[in-house]
């Protein structure tokens, strides 16, 4: 019997067409919306920086030498009179116009108030943002070390240790120091979670071409035929649920196989992908048994799996990531189509088949509740 | 005694009882019967009369409320799946796989019958032939026309040579060429010993293929016999249709008063009246309605038949 649907599902080709064309096709136009936010992709252009100060104290040279120092960027800091900075930043097509008051080391040590006037050029882009953030950044540095020396004065501090600690405020060196680390799911690049995330949504289309197939057989008649035969109870039911297993299964290692080679992902040990993708066909064909007892018509369950594809989809982080907290975090965490993605992630950061332990978990729990709730479900669909 | 223990062993299908509701609504309401052996019987009544709910309980598809099903000797429920094996099912829709080829469809339903090797191949090709799509087995079935597919249709049905075949009105929507191919096909099932269930709303099918009929309505058996003794319940009476417009009530009025007229009923077009001696009594029939105020386009004397005995039965035409 399986073998029977598998070569009609061959022939008929729409499988082909909603399992592997769309989503790849989806796949790609999300990439080239979204492809340009990649960190992996970006590459800060060299900046120019027209900046006056006349500042009579230290503070104004230091921020202005801390600009010019970026790691991350190629920066040329030209330094003109303070009258001249708008026009020379137009003239010059420069990034970034910065006028320090002349006031500025006196203003920040005292706790004053002080403003400093930054000019956007006319080609101003991702650079430019990136500049005005450092000069907010090293200003808050400042401001920090300011409000340390205040508030060690009003503690009775010596005068040197008052110094050291504004030095270290200001310098931007933290008390405590912390490891920056990545969650799992953090772990895949914007393409991998989009690739991810089409082949989760994706999935629940195809394992639809298993059991709700029966709703269809049911319109044609094969399903009476099939039903008056002398097999035994169950047969007809679990051979379609297989048929929609495999065809998930198939499909879902051929899109990520496809979309690892088209956009440049790879989710790292095979042997825990593979684990992932049959708890994640399992999970999306447990789906099937209830939508195929809820509703009464082909056209009903294509509709109703559908809705619930969209809305796995879209809350596993399908198209975008979804951030949640309390109850609602926890809902979503036992989404198998997050629990896919996140698993991925693991894999894709070098995790291995033990550490993608609470996914699968997750997937297969799933499986078995839906597969449990199917038989509490009133059936109003193929009593096959 | 002899003669009884040998009437049980014929015994095809008993039937006692049966009953089912859907949400309240009797369907098929204490319906009983039995189908022998080579017996070809039919199911004869309007669209939801209740034919397909009680095939659908006599294949196992659906459970029976209350009665019993009795099937080559053991009892018949959709969980008993060795009973399912004397069972050949052509379902009113064509139950066939579109991108699957004929000899496909007939492999894949042969195998499920448990048909293996050989004797599954030589018996595909003996169906193949019976149903005349032998030069036709390797091509996917959605190529096919809507006569060739209802006869691979009965086909499946045949292939494990079942000992009760069900058809639940397999000519609706084909043609009159294919309709008279697939009559003759059912025509030669009863003569190789296969007992058939068969249900249709055309009277014509019921009386040429049919040993036994059931004329079936509101999901009751209203009677059940030959065609000959179903007819006898009319009295041998004749019917006349009477088709025209005007005063039909004034008309029908004026006829019930007439010798020999023992029914007249309101139908479609006009009225349908049961008569004795139908071409005696034509010219006064014809001369009172026109006085009442019928204006007659046509006139039609029906001998007895079935159409006959079910609106003797149910005061309604088959077709209505």
């Amino acid at each position: 019997m399986v073998g029977n649907d598998l070569r009609q599902r061959v022939r008929d080709k729409s499988v082909f067409i909603f399992s592997l064309l769309v989503p790849l096709a989806l796949m790609a136009v999300l990439n080239l919306s979204f492809g340009g936010f990649d960190t992996e992709s970006v590459e800060l252009k060299p900046a120019v920086v027209v900046a006056s100060s006349e500042d009579s104290g230290q503070l104004g040279g230091a921020l202005l030498d801390a600009v010019g120092s970026l790691p991350v960027m190629d920066v040329t800091v030209r330094r003109v009179a303070a009258a001249d900075v708008s026009r020379e930043t137009k003239d010059t097509g420069a990034d970034l116009g910065v006028i320090l008051p002349a006031n500025f080391t006196a203003a920040v040590t005292s706790g004053q108030a002080v403003t400093v006037q930054v000019i956007e050029g006319d080609s101003a882009g991702l650079e430019t943002n990136v500049l005005i953030s450092v000069v907010d950044g090293l200003l808050e540095q400042f401001t920090a070390g300011t409000v340390t020396a205040e508030a060690g004065g009003i503690a009775g501090l010596p005068h040197e240790a008052l110094g050291g600690l504004a030095q270290q405020a200001a310098a931007g060196i933290p008390a405590l120091t912390l490891s920056e680390g990545k969650a799992s799911a953090e772990q895949l690049s914007l393409k991998g979670t989009l690739v991810a995330g089409q082949t989760g949504l994706f999935l629940l289309f195809t394992v639809g071409f298993g059991v709700l197939g029966l709703l269809a057989e049911r319109e044609e008649g094969t399903l009476a035929r099939l039903q008056s035969t002398p097999v035994a109870p169950g047969t007809i039911i679990t051979a379609k649920a297989l048929v929609g297993f495999i065809l998930g299964v198939v499909a879902t290692t051929i899109l990520l196989t496809a979309g690892s080679a088209l956009f440049g992902v790879s989710f790292g040990s095979p042997a825990a992908v593979a684990l992932l993708v049959l708890a994640v066909g399992a999970a999306a064909t447990s789906l099937t048994f209830i939508v195929a007892r809820l509703v009464r018509t082909a056209e009903q369950a294509n509709i109703v799996q559908s809705i619930l594809a969209m809305l796995l989809g879209i809350a596993g982080g399908a198209f975008f990531p979804i951030e949640a907290s309390g109850f609602l975090a926890t809902l979503m965490d036992l989404n198998p189509i997050a629990a896919f993605i996140r698993g991925l992630g693991i894999t894709a950061g070098g995790g291995g088949v033990a550490e993608v332990a609470v996914p699968v978990t997750i997937m297969l729990g799933f499986a078995a509740a839906a597969t449990l709730a199917s038989r509490l479900v009133p059936d109003r669909g193929v009593r096959a | 005694m002899t003669a009884d223990v040998q009437t049980q062993k014929a015994q095809v299908l008993g039937v006692k009882g049966l009953v089912k509701r859907y949400g309240g609504r009797t369907v098929v309401d204490d319906v009983s019967f039995h189908i022998q052996a080579g017996e070809t019987y039919g199911l004869l009544g309007p669209n939801g009369a209740g034919k397909t709910t009680i095939i659908s309980m006599v294949a196992g598809l659906i459970p029976a409320e209350s009665g019993a099903i009795e099937l080559a000797g053991s009892a018949m429920t959709p969980a008993n799946t060795r009973a399912k094996g004397n069972i050949g099912l052509v379902p009113q829709e064509l139950a066939i796989y579109p991108d699957l080829t004929a000899t496909e469809n007939l492999l894949f339903f042969g195998r499920l019958q448990g048909l293996r090797g050989q004797g599954l191949k030589d018996r595909i090709a003996e169906v193949l032939n019976l149903i005349g799509l032998a030069d036709r087995a390797g091509e996917q079935t959605k190529k096919f026309s809507g006569g060739m597919k209802r006869r691979l249709n009965i086909g499946i049905g045949l292939l494990h040579r079942p000992t009760l075949l069900i058809l639940d009105e397999p000519t609706v929507g084909v043609d009159p060429q294919s309709r008279n191919s697939i009559l003759e096909s059912v025509e030669g099932l009863a003569t190789e010993g296969m007992a058939v269930l068969y249900t249709t709303h055309y009277m014509e099918e019921a009386e040429r293929l049919c040993d036994r009929i059931a004329i079936i309505d509101e999901g009751r058996i209203q009677a059940e016999g030959t065609r000959g003794q179903l007819v006898e319940l009319t009295g041998g009476a004749d019917r006349i249709d009477l088709h025209g417009s005007g005063n039909t009530s004034a008309a029908a009025a004026a006829l019930r008063l007439l010798p020999g007229v023992q029914q007249v009923d309101g139908g479609a077009s006009g009225l349908i009246l049961t008569v004795h001696n139908g071409p005696g009594l034509l010219a006064p029939i014809v001369a009172a309605a026109g006085r009442a105020g019928m204006t007659l386009t046509s006139v039609e004397i029906v001998r007895p038949d079935l159409e006959s005995v079910f609106l003797h039965l149910t005061g309604r035409a088959l077709r209505d």
